[in-house]
């Protein structure tokens, strides 16, 4: 049986085992983060806050907001289903049960329903709203193989900051999980000076 | 000995099928829609200032793409929905861009970068897109002739691909 059981192993699909990578973008120096297993890869990829800011300074919020969403360790995110496993199983993601570790404390990670309604009604215009909802990743969300979606997800520790994420979603009723670590806020800009 | 080879045989044969499979999902996709669901209806205007209803293409298959110009995923697939709007349009389709959020000037300095001949509505107060089963941006839906949902493609695709324009032609009354 024991040739069988090597054929077995050696058929195995590569993407049954997590895999993060760590990279750093030669052109503009922001690293980036790609996790993989099973069915799911999710890729993490450091913003500048001054990029952060240059978005939403485009439209009303005020400026309290718009250093608070700067300075909260935002990335830009990527999650998708591959169907490596050749299923078709579907992938659920629910970013409330997601955990961070900083600072020797672990917690959730920031979510956007809670936090937009957060601030005063004058702090956002209706349209400023639509962009933050629109451009934050989703709270809860399932990817069928081949569907990704892109958007940002915050950490709400300050710039610099170095923390571990523990990721979890569904694989059909599946519970999965898998731990990131060594992740860096990127530092604001006079830090970088 | 001979009970080994057929079982290892066996093995590789489904390892090769698995593999194929996973290969097939890794591509591009457009997910079916199951239950003859009705898409919602809308008005909105264009950036030429002309109404479209969803309700005025019944008879024709209709693909719908969300999107926002601070979208990076949208940009990248414009081009290809362009192209593949060129191949469509001869064939009966109808496609919408429906941007959430922004207005005509927004869209005009944007599409001098990312031209796009096919109308471009705009859901400004992004009303419609509430209406939808839109979670993230870009997300497509490909309406059937009847007015119902019969697929949609959460995040970009290469649009120009006849695996997916195959499917949306083969909807045609």
């Amino acid at each position: 049986m024991k040739p069988v059981l090597l054929m077995l192993f050696l058929l195995l699909p590569p993407a049954v085992m997590a895999d993060v990578t760590h990279t750093t973008n030669p052109d503009n120096g922001l690293q980036g983060w790609h996790f993989s297993d099973g069915d799911i890869e999710i890729e993490l990829v450091q913003r500048l806050p001054d990029q952060t800011r240059a978005l939403f300074m485009q439209h009303a919020f005020s400026s309290e907001v718009i250093e608070e969403l700067a300075t909260s360790c935002m990335f830009q995110t990527i999650i998708r289903n591959t169907g490596a496993s050749g299923s078709g199983q579907p992938v659920s993601v629910d970013l409330g049960e997601w955990r961070m570790q900083h600072a020797g404390s672990r917690g959730p990670i920031k979510l956007k329903e809670p936090w937009m309604a957060s601030w005063p009604e004058e702090a956002a215009d209706p349209a400023a709203r639509l962009v933050f909802r629109w451009g934050m990743f989703p709270t809860r969300q399932e990817f069928l193989p081949g569907d990704y979606n892109w958007g940002l997800t915050a950490f709400g520790i300050p710039p610099g900051s170095v923390f571990d994420l523990d990721v979890s979603w569904l694989e059909r009723d599946s519970s999965r999980t898998g731990k990131i670590t060594g992740i860096v806020c990127t530092p604001d800009v006079d830090a970088l000076q | 000995m001979m009970v080994i080879m057929f079982m290892m045989k066996q093995v590789f044969r489904a390892g090769v099928i698995l593999l194929l499979a996973g290969a097939c999902y890794a591509g591009q996709t457009l997910t079916p829609i199951p239950g003859n669901i009705p898409a919602p209806d809308f008005e909105l205007q264009d950036t030429e200032g002309n109404t479209h209803r969803l309700s005025d293409y019944r008879g024709t298959p209709v693909i719908i793409n969300f999107w926002t110009t601070w979208c990076p995923p949208c940009r990248e697939e414009i081009p290809s929905m362009n192209r593949a709007w060129h191949q469509l349009e001869r064939d009966g389709v109808v496609m919408l861009g429906i941007n959430m959020g922004e207005d005509e000037d927004t869209i005009f300095v944007f599409s001098a970068d990312y031209p796009a001949d096919f109308p471009m509505l705009m859901d400004q107060a992004g009303k419609v897109i509430d209406d939808y089963p839109v979670k993230g941006l870009p997300t497509t839906y490909v309406v059937a002739p009847d007015g119902t949902f019969a697929y949609r493609a959460i995040g970009g695709r290469e649009w120009d691909d006849a695996a997916l324009l195959d499917k949306v032609r083969a909807l045609r009354e």
